[in-house]
C-alpha cells in the first residue's frame, strides 16, 4: 500500500456464493467505478458522435482512449498544454488508455519488435518510430488516464510458434519492469500489467504468477479475443483469474459480446472493453436480448416498435425501428441513435449483473440470460462448460 | 395556424407570431425566424436528445420532401405525420418540395411534374402526388409545389415554363387543399417564381394572389438554381427583389424566403418585411467545419472575423471556446482545439458540436433582429451585421476562395456548394468515416 493506493482502491462489496463473480467499487482519481464494468472505446478522444453529457446520462463511468491514435493526433504537446485528455475532451469521469502496442501490430504491417521496443513506419510521413515501454508510459503520463497499460509484446492469438510465444510472454514481463520504472505519476495513474501467454497454459500461468510479484493495483488479461476458438478462450480466462490476486481488479481486454461478458463475469473478471457496440451501430446493427437487429433489412420498413420494448434509452423512448430503417447508414443521426442504444444495452447488462451479484441471485440471472439469448435453447458447448466450471448449470 | 403581425417598423421590418398550433396550443413562434433544416426528418447530426439541449421549446422544422420521401412507408404505417415519425413530435413542420440549397442536375422537367432528387435517384412528382404526400406528412405549413429552381440569369423560355408549371401546380394544390379534411389544420403557402424577369415575376405574384383567401402566406423562390449563385452584388440585388415582391404583397400574408442566404442578405430581407428563412445556411457552415461568430452588439466594435474555419491548423492549441460568452453547449464545454482535432481525425462529434453552435448562434441572429425591430433600432443592427459579413467576405473573395453565396467557378464548370468545398467532399463528409476504421471482418470481439 502507500502512495499507489491513492491512484486506485478496490473494494469488493459482494461475492457470488456459487461462481467467481464479484461486485465491487473501484475508486479512481476521477470517478468511483462500479464493477463489473463495461468500458466503451472512445479511440480518438471522442465516443463516436456522442457528447460527454450523453455518456454520463448513459451511466458510463469509465471509457477508453487509444494511446497510439492520441499520441499521433492531437499529439502529446497539445494534450500536455490542454492539461490531459480529460480536459481536452471535456470528460470528468474515469479514463483508461491502452499502451499503443496493439495498434502497431494490428494496423501496421511493417512493425518490427525487438527487445528495445516496437519499431514501425509512421503512417503519416514514412519516418521510423520506436515505441519503447518508456515511450508508451511517457505518452500515457501525458494523456493522464486513471488506469494505464504496460506495453506488451503482442503476438496474434492464433499464432502457433512456441518459441515466439515464449519470447513474447517473457519480454512482456521484462517490459513491465521498464514501464513501472518509467512511470512518473504513480499517485494519479495505475499501471496494469498484461497477462500474456496466448493459449499456452504454462506460459500464461508463468506470466500471471510473475505479474503477481509486482506492486501494482490491478491486472489485465491480454492476448485473447483475437479470433481463437471459444473452447480455447475461456480456459485461459479462467486460468488467469484463478491465479490473480482476488483483491485487485481484473480487466479482460477486447471482450464485449453479451454472452462473453456474462460468462467472463462468472469467471471472475471485473472490467471489459470493446469497440463492437459502437462499431456495429455504424453498420446499422442494434443489440437486443437475443442478438442483433440489422436495421437495413426491409422487414423493419413499417415496424413501429422501438428497438427494444424493455429499454429506457432516449432512442427507444423517441424512435421506431421503421424510422431508423429509413435513415440508417445515410444520416449520421442514425449512427448516434443506435450507438446510444447499444451502449445503453451494455450498461444495462452490467448493471443487471452487479445487482444480481449483490442480491445473491447471479446464478439464476445467468440461467435466465442464456435462455433469452439462445431462443432455441441450443447452448454452445463452451458456454455450458465454462459456466459449469464455476458451478452454474444451464 | 395563425399568423399575426405585432409590430411594423418604419423600414418595413416587422415582428409577427405564429400561433394556434393544434398539437401545441401554447406555442408561439416569433418572426422573423429561421426554420431548422432537416435531412431525412432529422436536424443533421443531432438526435432529438441533443436537439433538446440546443432548443428547449418547440421549433419550426424545414422538411424538404426530396430528402425525406424515403420515410413515406413508415409514416403511412404510423399515420401521425412526419414530426412524430422522426422522433420530434413537439416540433412544428414546414414542408417544401426541394432543399433549395443543394445543387441538383438541371432540367428533367415534364409537363406537369418536377423532379425530386432523392437519395435513391430522380422521382417525378406532380401536384396531385405532392398533396397526397402532404396528407401523410401532416405539416403545419405546406409550401405549394412549384418549379422554382431558376437563376436570375435564366433564359426567357425556361422562365416561361417555370411560371406556367408553377401556376398550374398551385391551382391543383389549392384545389386539393380545400377539398382535404386531413389538411384542415395545415396552412398553405403559394410560391412566387420567375424573379429574374420583372414582368413574369409580376404575373407570378398576380397568380398567387388570386388564391389569397386560401393562402396563409407567400414563399419566394426563383432566385437561384443552387448552381450558379449570386456574386458580391447579391445582397443588394436580392434585397431589391425582396423589396419589389414584398411591396406587391398584402401585409397580412406570411412571407417565406427559400435558399441558403448569408447574414447580410438575411438582414436585408428582414428589412423588407420577410418573416421566415430556411435553415440551410448554418447547416452548410457546419458541414464545412466553419463556425459563425457574429457580434450582435452594434455598440461594440468587432475585430474577429464573423466566420472561422476550424479546420485551420492555427486552432490546434487554441483552448478557448468557439465564441467567448456564447451560451451554447459547445462553447460552454468545448474548445476550438478540440473541435479542430475532431475535424482533423474526421470524427462524427465534430459535426455535432459545430451544428450545436451554429444553430444556436443563427437563432441568436434572429432573436437580436426581433429585439432591434421592437426597439426601432433595426437599421443600426442591419448595418452592424452587414459590415461584419462584408469584412469577412472581401479578403476571401479576392483570394478566389468562395463563401456560401459566392461561387468562384473555374471556367464556370466546377460546382461548389459554397464555403470553398467541392460537392463531392461535402457528400462524402455527410457520413464521416473516422480514420481509425478497419474492415468489418475484423470487428467482432476485437479491441482496437
Amino acid at each position: 500500500m502507500g502512495a499507489k493506493s491513492l491512484a486506485l482502491s478496490f473494494h469488493i462489496k459482494q461475492e457470488c456464493n456459487v461462481s467467481r463473480a464479484r461486485a465491487g467499487l473501484m475508486k479512481l482519481p476521477h470517478y468511483e467505478v462500479k464493477t463489473p464494468v463495461f468500458m466503451p472505446v472512445g479511440t480518438q478522444g471522442t465516443m463516436k458522435g456522442l457528447l460527454p453529457d450523453q455518456l454520463e446520462s448513459l451511466d458510463c463511468e469509465i471509457i477508453l482512449g487509444n494511446t497510439y491514435h492520441l499520441g499521433n493526433r492531437p499529439g502529446t504537446d497539445v494534450l500536455t498544454k490542454a492539461g490531459g485528455l480529460h480536459n481536452f475532451m471535456g470528460w470528468n469521469r474515469a479514463l483508461l488508455t491502452d499502451s499503443g502496442g496493439f495498434q502497431m501490430v494490428s494496423l501496421l504491417k511493417l512493425a518490427e519488435i525487438t527487445e528495445e521496443g516496437v519499431k514501425f513506419k509512421s503512417p503519416y510521413d514514412d519516418s521510423e518510430i520506436m515505441l519503447t515501454p518508456e515511450k508508451s508510459i511517457e505518452i500515457q503520463n501525458c494523456i493522464g488516464a486513471d488506469i494505464i497499460m504496460q506495453l506488451d509484446d503482442v503476438v496474434q492469438t492464433t499464432f502457433q510458434d512456441y518459441d515466439r510465444i515464449k519470447e513474447a510472454t517473457e519480454r512482456t514481463s521484462r517490459w513491465l519492469d521498464r514501464c513501472l520504472a518509467a512511470h512518473q505519476r504513480p499517485t494519479e495513474q495505475s499501471i496494469f500489467p498484461i497477462v500474456q501467454g496466448l493459449l499456452n497454459k504454462e506460459l500464461r500461468e508463468q506470466s500471471a504468477k510473475e505479474h503477481m510479484t509486482k506492486d501494482v493495483n490491478g491486472f489485465a488479461i491480454g492476448g485473447l479475443s483475437g479470433g481463437e476458438a471459444k473452447d480455447d478462450f475461456w480456459p485461459m480466462v479462467s486460468l488467469s483469474t484463478g491465479i490473480l490476486d482476488k483483491h485487485k481488479p481484473r480487466y479482460l481486454m477486447g471482450v464485449g459480446l453479451a454472452i462473453d461478458l456474462v460468462v467472463c463475469v462468472a469467471l471472475g473478471v471485473d472490467m471489459f472493453d470493446c469497440v463492437f457496440p459502437t462499431r456495429t451501430a455504424r453498420f446499422g446493427c442494434a443489440l437486443v436480448a437475443n442478438g442483433q437487429l440489422n436495421l437495413k433489412q426491409k422487414i423493419f420498413e413499417t415496424d413501429l416498435d422501438p428497438l427494444d420494448k424493455n429499454c429506457s434509452c432516449s432512442t427507444c423512448k423517441n424512435y421506431t425501428r421503421a424510422y431508423l430503417h429509413s435513415i440508417v447508414t445515410v444520416e449520421t443521426v442514425a449512427c448516434h441513435l443506435i450507438s446510444v442504444h447499444n451502449i445503453a444495452y451494455q450498461m444495462n447488462l452490467m448493471r443487471n449483473m452487479r445487482e444480481n451479484i449483490e442480491n445473491g441471485t447471479f446464478p439464476q440471472f445467468v440461467q435466465k440470460f442464456v435462455r433469452e439469448y439462445y431462443v432455441d435453447c441450443d447452448y454452445p458447448t463452451w458456454v455450458v462448460e465454462a459456466l459449469g466450471s464455476v458451478g452454474i448449470n444451464i | 395556424m395563425r399568423f399575426a403581425i405585432k409590430q411594423v417598423s418604419c423600414g418595413g421590418e416587422r415582428i409577427g407570431t405564429l400561433t394556434g398550433f393544434l398539437k401545441s396550443p401554447s406555442t408561439v413562434i416569433e418572426t422573423p425566424t429561421a426554420a431548422l433544416l432537416t435531412q431525412g426528418g432529422s436536424v443533421p447530426h443531432l438526435t432529438a436528445e441533443v436537439l433538446s439541449k440546443v432548443f428547449s421549446t418547440p421549433q419550426l422544422l424545414w422538411v424538404p420532401v426530396s430528402n425525406s420521401i424515403q420515410l413515406e412507408p413508415g409514416m403511412r404505417a404510423q399515420g401521425q405525420g412526419v414530426a412524430k415519425f422522426c422522433g420530434l413530435p413537439d416540433h412544428l413542420v414546414c414542408v417544401t418540395s426541394h432543399n433549395m440549397s443543394e445543387p441538383t442536375p438541371s432540367g428533367h422537367f415534364e409537363l406537369d411534374k418536377v423532379p425530386l432528387w432523392t437519395k435513391n435517384g430522380k422521382k417525378m412528382v406532380n401536384a396531385e402526388r405532392y398533396m397526397d404526400l402532404m396528407e401523410v406528412y401532416k405539416p403545419e405549413i405546406i409550401l405549394a409545389i412549384a418549379d422554382g429552381r431558376t437563376s436570375l440569369n435564366e433564359g426567357y423560355k425556361r422562365i416561361l415554363k417555370s411560371l406556367d408549371r408553377s401556376c398550374n401546380m398551385l391551382d391543383t394544390c389549392v384545389y386539393r387543399y380545400k377539398a382535404s379534411k386531413k389538411l384542415k389544420e395545415s396552412a398553405l403557402i403559394g410560391v412566387v417564381v420567375a424573379t429574374g424577369m420583372p414582368k413574369k415575376n409580376n404575373e407570378s405574384i398576380k397568380h398567387v394572389l388570386a388564391h389569397k383567401d386560401t393562402l396563409t402566406g407567400v414563399a419566394l423562390a426563383g432566385i437561384t438554381d443552387a448552381y450558379e449563385e449570386s456574386d458580391r452584388l447579391a445582397a443588394q440585388k436580392i434585397g431589391d427583389i425582396c423589396k419589389t415582391v414584398g411591396d406587391a404583397l398584402p401585409k397580412d400574408l406570411l412571407r417565406i424566403v427559400e435558399g441558403c442566404w448569408n447574414p447580410a442578405i438575411i438582414v436585408t430581407a428582414i428589412e423588407h418585411g420577410w418573416d421566415i428563412f430556411d435553415g440551410s445556411y448554418p447547416a452548410k457552415l457546419s458541414n464545412a467545419g466553419h463556425v459563425l461568430t457574429l457580434n450582435f452588439d452594434p455598440d461594440r466594435l468587432s475585430y474577429e472575423p464573423c466566420i472561422l474555419d476550424l479546420n485551420d491548423e492555427k486552432y490546434k492549441e487554441d483552448f478557448t471556446p468557439v465564441l467567448e460568452g456564447c451560451e451554447c453547449l459547445t462553447c460552454k464545454k468545448h474548445t476550438r482545439a478540440y473541435i479542430r482535432h475532431l475535424l482533423n481525425t474526421r470524427e462524427m462529434l465534430s459535426s455535432v458540436l459545430l451544428s450545436i453552435h451554429n444553430l444556436h448562434h443563427f437563432d441568436q441572429l434572429f432573436r437580436h433582429a426581433r429585439q432591434h425591430i421592437a426597439a426601432n433600432t433595426f437599421q443600426k443592427y442591419k448595418k452592424h451585421i452587414t459590415k461584419q459579413y462584408e469584412a469577412y467576405k472581401l479578403p476571401h473573395s479576392a483570394n478566389g476562395v468562395t463563401d456560401v453565396n459566392g461561387v468562384t467557378g473555374v471556367n464556370g464548370v466546377t460546382a461548389v456548394n459554397g464555403i470553398g468545398m467541392k460537392e463531392t467532399d461535402y457528400v462524402k463528409k455527410r457520413l464521416r468515416v473516422s480514420d481509425d476504421e478497419i474492415p468489418t471482418s475484423q470487428v467482432v470481439n476485437s479491441s482496437l
